[in-house]
């Protein structure tokens, strides 16, 4: 008999809790599944983030697994940095571009060993990896729908761990990843730019792990969040996001939507040292030929969230726009990821001005306020690095 | 016979390109007639009550193409037209299995994984190409294809517009696009996709309407032609015309008599008149005659000039060119009243697929042979078909509880072989029933009880369709979307600018640029040409203004 | 060990190989040819059967040799000899009512004139007319579209299209404008347009689609006539069979200073830093050189320097290529010369095509598409010992056909019995135009499309290496964005059929490549 599939949003493994705990019945799109846009209310969830502890739900992620004798050569084939330098255990952040340089998608990279990869990702890349691997003795196996994850970021996450009988993540440094348990993995990874963890258990043992970690949580502050608040934690902590400060190019439907790594301010990431990967003659090509555009931190005068403004130099000529804006309620100050056009962002950076429409109860009011460009993130805490990490 | 008042401009056939040439020159201040051989308007843009409580839209039968600057120009909601989308459509196999296409592109991607993982990402990869290729040909749809063999400013500028166009492309897209034009729906579709299913799914919008196969070099193009329109904007997306296809044409007719326009139905045109080489009027039938400076046909460019124009006004180069013009019959169509809703046991049910377009083929294959078959004069033995039930959707197609269906079929020659002859007049009664059985006996692979919930069924050869409508050999393109044809080659090189050899007289028909389906481009551009021609550009209402 | 270094490195001695090994040693350079056979040519071979009988093993005639590349080589001069008979085309019909095509007219076979020599020739000045004016691409680099309208490079090559432009202008709007609406189209009905459906249709039709994986109804096909009547069409018989122009392009490569290493098979394409170092040999020999061209299929290529030079588009590309070859080649030895009734001796030694009509054609192409074995194919056949006492002697003749419509992909298989009833078809049909001729057969041999690409290396047998549809020429053959020979990394040129223009006997890629590799500055 066939087996229909179902229609609409479906649920992952960890629906049940969320759907109890949501007050604000606030559900988004993600890949296809159910995913809280926020659970409470954004405010609480951010400042949970910032001081407590909270749980979010990655599971939609797509996860693939890379495997086999030549699994390191596609994975180098892949992505712009150099997986030989990624030593077995470690996670690594990763970009990979089409043949013109133009990033496909950004995501992490998880190293079990030199033969055994998991790429961890928003867009689904199982044919690009399978197109990938041709004529390599790798296999691709696609994990999304059978590894249920989560994320536990915020300043007493660790001892919230602890408290749950996982004390190994003492150690754990910054972008370590290890199987703390029998199938449950721990990576100490995160989109916040804070202290804080992700653990991948199979599905069948998801509910197990959310309980464990709810039933440790009480004393840590723990509260479980929606996309909304950790938006505004990634902006802080300077981190993009596919489809807000770049377009995947393979899901743009008209051309010229594509950025190059270079062009996104991750020329770090590009190791054209290493050998052939995909796109880099183009990478090369554009690295003497000119970028086009340059994807900055910004920091905007006012209070307003600057989302979607157009950015003018000298107040008149139209140079760029803000790709993601939010009042950062920990830094207290209006920042922004924005693309300007070239030189524009990096070469001339003075007499930038950001034009916000805001809407103040029924009047829409246009403002023009300064720009400045930074070049850390804006959110830095030094309990973020610590290992081991601090309990609060 | 009767000597009747003059008029600006005459057009010759109710189609809907006729009657859009129509609108647009009366809305321009011109005295125009439209006559017509039928009793009814609409040529293959018709909803026909022929058993009763039900209608047919018994030739073309769903909607995307129209082209939305000429919906507002024309103002056709004011005048009725309402246009709604479908929302899916499936492909049935032979074991009992589907392949359904899902507007929810989560629940597609998943319906795609249930056959293929490969083919989930591959499908995004075929819609980012197609709607890339839909994006670049779109502006050249209401603009005139230049004559690159000319020199004039015009058509220099429109050559210029075409490498501008293509030059933004980029080397790569550039490349690509070259490749798509000129590839096979069926090794484009082999690129991407590893199902079967899935690939025959897709398939059919490259061969419906043509004398090619999946594997002609040529069809992804037609598939673009069928993807390039849009409804409410969504790319691709096909809908339904409330109370059938015979609503486009209605609210057209509305548009026409409303700007102070004439249709005269009953007699159709028997000879355009010509004096010293410029068109003064038309000559019907029933021996009326009427005048006018400006005439334009509706008709193909064969049926045109090969059939009632004097062969003496025309250069012969010309009408050799008229006569290699491929139109080629090559669809029939079924359709069919219902007792009630058939079952398709292998869906769910009430799944919203159903309401969309069903079809029965397995493999490109399948579809290849299906081509071969109509190669030698015969319908194919394992036909292809688009079908649909519009009465799930629009409650005016079929009384209450009953359903209307509707059958593409391809192929089906228009010159059937009977006994190794092969001529039109071999579709008879049992040549026509023996086609309507074949047909049943695969829709059969998706809903078996059919043929008991059959209360009236109308068989539609090429034969009949050129009949009735007056397309030639029933091609519903007015001529072959081959590249050929295309551009400044369609209809003939040196006229694919609505014009011909005679002062006067335009083609406004599907036979001239961009072509065929329901999408009124044809007549709104020749419109915009007569008007520029007789100075008068200045009264062009919408999107040529 | 220590190994040569030489400027650059040919992978194949194929006639492009040598084409290009040839066109770089002329100009100073130091070149190897590395063959993995034990004789240089690919398919322009000679064969030896029982008896020591010489054919044609693959290919059998020149059509399309190019002048260029024969002035510049010096073929046909003492230095590289070769001697060609020009032959009249006939094209058989059951009632015997042949059509014959010579020097580009028709006639019927028993002298009088065809009834449609007028609209043939017609339609013959405008191919070949056409067919010159395409023919001006083929001896450069297709245009790139690389670097927009503004860059230099493209400008050079605007004026080249400018030309081509000018002279499309120059032949008149009657002609342009046929030209224009021809190109893309379909042989099938560009033929019928003009001729009724018979021999002389027929012989165009199956000119329009030898080797090609289509039918004359296939959109594209014109293209693929014109490819054909690059240089007229005519097609010439080597004397000493095709070896001879093997031997020709062998020597002309020689007398120009490369080496030719024949029984070396390279197991690799070594590169360093993304740049193109030498080869690797199965036994392991290391030989470097500043430049690797490869006369291999596309593909092959790739895979010689590894797919992880290539970016996943490009390596999806080449899988994606079509090359799906559809010529078969049967050699027949006969104990005594056939009889064709109707044919004079003269014509009997032509160029023998059965394709009695364009449907016949279309028809026969039919079961190819899905992997079956035609029953009734579309042959070339010639009997070159009847020009050529070299080829067979001793009363005995060599009938060489190149039998169409034969799937590389065989359902089932190419296995003996497969080739036996490849055999079996192509001696009826035969049969049906010289009755008695299976009783002359003394020996055959039979190479499917699958034998062509294991004894040669071409890609499914195709001798265009990669099918010449529109869809797979000029700027995007082998495949967008490679059109320019240059293969991946710096220094690696693809130098065969697969590459600009495609294949015959034309020497073009070849010469063509090694040009590009020398304006590149490699060396």
């Amino acid at each position: 008999m066939t087996k229909h599939v179902p229609i609409g949003l479906i649920e992952t493994p960890f629906q049940p809790r969320l759907q109890a705990l949501s007050t604000a019945k606030s559900w988004t799109n993600w890949a296809g599944y159910v995913s809280p846009g926020m659970l409470d209310t954004v405010e609480f969830e951010y400042f949970a983030i910032r001081n407590q502890a909270t749980l979010f739900d990655i599971s939609p992620m797509h996860k693939y697994r890379l495997t086999g004798p030549d699994a390191l050569r596609v994975v180098n084939r892949l992505v712009t940095r150099d997986a030989a330098k990624l030593r077995d255990g470690r996670v690594g952040y990763a970009l990979w571009c089409d043949e013109e340089g133009m990033v496909i998608d950004d995501g992490t990279l998880f190293r079990f060993s030199e033969t055994d990869f998991r790429l961890c990702c928003q867009e689904p890349m199982y044919t690009w990896l399978l197109d990938t691997a041709w004529g390599f003795d790798a296999e691709i196996t696609d994990e999304s729908d059978e590894i249920a994850a989560l994320s536990l970021q915020g300043p007493t996450s660790f001892s919230l761990l602890q408290d749950a009988g996982l004390e190994a993540v003492a150690e754990m440094k910054p972008f370590d990843w290890r199987e703390i348990e029998p199938d449950l993995w721990v990576s100490r990874t995160g989109f916040t730019g804070d202290l804080g963890y992700e653990l991948w258990v199979p599905n069948g043992k998801a509910l197990e792990l959310w309980d464990r970690l709810w039933a440790a949580g009480g004393p840590w502050g723990l509260k479980a969040i929606g996309f909304d608040a950790l938006n505004i934690c990634r902006i802080e902590a300077g981190f993009i996001a596919a489809g807000f400060d770049f377009q995947p190019v393979h899901t743009a439907m008209r051309l010229g939507r594509g950025r190059s790594p270079l062009e996104l301010g991750f020329g770090k990431m590009v190791d054209f040292t290493k050998g052939h990967f995909n796109g880099r003659r183009a990478l090369l090509d554009q690295q003497k030929n000119g970028l086009r555009y340059h994807l900055r931190k910004i920091e905007i005068g006012g209070f307003k969230p600057a989302d979607g403004a157009l950015i003018y130099h000298k107040k008149k000529r139209e140079v760029g726009h803000v790709t993601s804006g939010v009042w950062s309620p920990t830094t207290k100050r209006n920042i922004a990821l924005a693309e300007f056009k070239a030189p524009f962002g990096d070469g001339i950076t003075d007499d930038l001005w950001a034009e916000i429409y805001v809407n103040e109860e029924g009047q829409w009011n246009k403002r023009l306020v300064p720009v400045t460009v930074e070049d850390k993130p804006f959110f830095i805490n030094s309990r973020a690095r610590a290992t081991p990490p601090r309990p609060f | 016979m009767g000597q009747h008042d003059r008029y600006d401009a005459i057009v010759a056939g109710a189609g809907h390109n006729g009657l859009t040439a129509a609108c647009y020159l009366a809305k321009a201040g011109l005295k125009v007639l439209v006559v017509e051989k039928n009793d009814w308007i609409g040529g293959a843009a018709v909803s026909r009550s022929l058993h009763e409580g039900w209608t047919y839209s018994n030739c073309s039968y769903v909607c995307s193409l129209l082209r939305r600057e000429i919906v507002r120009d024309l103002e056709l909601p004011k005048y009725g037209l309402q246009v709604i989308p479908y929302e899916g459509g499936a492909s049935f196999s032979r074991d009992g299995d589907y392949f359904a296409y899902m507007s929810d592109h989560d629940a597609l991607r998943r319906e795609i994984s249930r056959h293929s993982a490969h083919d989930a990402d591959a499908y995004d990869r075929f819609s980012q190409t197609v709607i890339r290729q839909c994006r670049f040909i779109r502006p050249f749809l209401l603009r005139n294809a230049p004559d690159p063999t000319s020199l004039k400013p015009r058509d220099i500028g429109e050559l210029l517009f075409l490498i501008r166009q293509a030059h933004g492309l980029g080397k790569k897209e550039l490349g690509e696009t070259l490749r798509f034009w000129s590839m096979s729906i069926g090794d484009f579709l082999d690129e991407h996709f590893e199902n079967d299913l899935i690939k025959a799914h897709i398939a059919g919008a490259g061969i419906i309407g043509t004398g090619l196969g999946v594997y002609s070099p040529g069809t992804a193009y037609v598939l673009l032609h069928h993807y390039m329109g849009d409804v409410d904007g969504a790319i691709g997306a096909w809908g339904f015309a409330r109370g059938g296809m015979g609503a486009i044409s209605n609210a057209l007719g509305a548009c026409f008599e409303e700007a102070g326009g004439t249709i005269v139905t009953g007699s159709g045109v028997d000879r355009f008149l010509v004096d010293n080489g410029k068109v003064t009027g038309v000559a019907l039938d029933n021996g009326d005659e009427y005048h006018a400076p400006i005439v334009a046909s509706n008709m193909d460019v064969k049926r045109t000039f090969l059939q009632h124009t004097g062969q003496q006004h025309l250069p012969g180069d010309f009408v050799k060119a008229v006569k290699r013009f491929k139109i080629r019959g090559s669809s029939g169509k079924l359709n069919i009243a219902l007792d009630a809703l058939p079952e398709f046991p292998a869906a769910p049910k009430g799944a919203p697929f159903l309401r969309g377009d069903l079809h029965c083929a397995e493999s490109l294959n399948e579809l290849e042979r299906a081509y071969d078959d109509w190669k030698e004069g015969r319908w194919s033995q394992n036909p292809y078909f688009d079908m649909l039930i519009p009465s799930q959707i629009d409650p005016t197609m079929a009384p209450p509880g009953k359903h209307m269906m509707t059958v593409f079929v391809q192929y089906a020659p228009y010159d059937l072989e009977v006994g190794g002859v092969r001529a039109g007049t071999n579709w008879n009664g049992q040549t026509r029933g023996a086609f309507a059985d074949c047909v049943f006996d695969k829709l059969e692979q998706a809903c078996p009880d059919i043929r008991s919930k059959t209360v009236h069924a109308e068989i539609r050869t090429p034969w009949d369709i050129e009949q009735e409508v007056g397309l030639t050999e029933g091609n519903i393109f007015q001529g072959e979307l081959t590249f050929d044809q295309l551009l400044f080659n369609r209809p003939v090189p040196g006229y694919a600018q609505y014009d011909t050899p005679i002062d006067g007289m335009y083609i406004v028909g599907s036979s001239a640029h961009p072509g065929g389906g329901v999408m009124a481009a044809p007549g709104a551009n020749a419109a915009r040409e007569i008007l520029r021609n007789i100075g008068r550009s200045g009264n062009m209402t919408g999107y040529a203004a | 060990m220590t190994t040569p270094t030489y400027d650059a490195i040919v992978i194949g001695a194929g006639h492009n190989g040598l084409a290009a090994a040839a066109t770089l040693a002329r100009k100073g350079k130091s070149v190897c040819v590395i063959e993995r056979n034990a004789t240089a040519g690919g398919m322009a071979r000679n064969t030896t059967l029982a008896g020591g009988i010489k054919a044609p093993e693959i290919a059998h005639l020149l059509y399309n040799l190019h002048p260029k590349v024969k002035k510049e080589l010096g073929l046909g001069s003492p230095r590289a000899p070769l001697e060609v008979r020009e032959l009249p085309a006939v094209s058989l019909s059951e009632d015997g009512y042949h059509a014959v095509i010579r020097s580009g007219r028709a006639e019927l076979a028993d002298g009088r004139p065809h009834p449609e020599a007028a609209a043939f020739d017609e339609m013959m000045r405008r191919l070949t007319l056409f067919a010159g004016l395409l023919g001006q691409l083929s001896t450069k680099s297709p245009p790139s579209l690389e670097g927009g309208l503004a860059s230099l490079g493209t400008l050079t090559e605007l004026a080249g299209l400018a030309k081509l432009g000018l002279d499309l202008k120059r032949m008149g709007k009657k002609d342009m404008r046929e030209f224009l609406r021809v190109l893309l189209s379909n042989a099938y009905d560009l033929i019928l347009d003009d001729l009724e459906d018979g021999p002389l249709a027929g012989a165009l039709a199956a000119d329009a689609v030898r080797g090609a994986f289509a039918g004359p109804r296939s959109p594209g096909t014109v293209f693929t006539l014109m490819y054909r009547l690059g240089q007229g069409g005519g097609a010439q018989l080597p004397m000493g069979g095709m070896g001879a122009v093997a031997a020709a392009f062998e020597a002309a490569a020689r007398a120009a200073g490369a080496e030719i290493r024949t029984g070396a098979s390279v197991a690799r394409v070594l590169t360093e830093n993304d740049r193109a170092a030498g080869v690797v040999l199965e036994d392991g020999t290391e030989i470097s050189g500043k430049a690797v061209l490869s006369n291999t299929g596309p593909m092959a290529a790739m895979m010689l320097a590894g797919a992880e030079h290539y970016d996943v588009e490009a390596v999806r590309r080449m899988r994606n290529q079509r090359c799906k070859g559809t010529a078969a080649k049967v050699n027949l030895v006969l104990n005594a010369a056939p009889v064709f009734p109707g044919l004079s001796p003269e014509l009997m030694a032509g160029r023998l095509l059965i394709a009695p009509s364009t449907s016949y054609v279309e028809r026969a192409f039919n079961p190819t598409k899905y992997g079956e074995m035609p029953a009734n194919p579309v042959i070339e056949a010639v009997i070159p010992s009847l020009t050529d006492p070299e080829v067979a002697g001793g009363g005995r003749h060599v009938l060489s056909a190149v039998v169409g419509s034969v799937p590389y992909g065989l359902e089932g298989g190419w296995d003996a019995a497969a080739r036996e009833r490849l055999a079996a078809a192509t001696l009826a049909t035969l049969e049906k135009y010289a009755p008695g001729i299976s009783a002359l057969v003394t020996e055959r041999q039979v190479l499917s499309p699958a034998c062509i690409e294991a004894r040669t290396g071409a890609p499914g047998g195709h001798w265009h290496h990669a099918e010449i549809g529109v869809d797979q020429i000029l700027t995007v053959r082998p495949a967008n964005g490679m059109a320019h020979y240059r293969f991946g990394p710096e220094g690696y040129y693809l130098c065969g059929a697969g590459a600009h223009p495609g294949g015959d006997v034309t020497g073009l890629a070849g010469r063509n490549s090694a040009l590009q590799l020398l304006k590149d500055g490699v060396l």
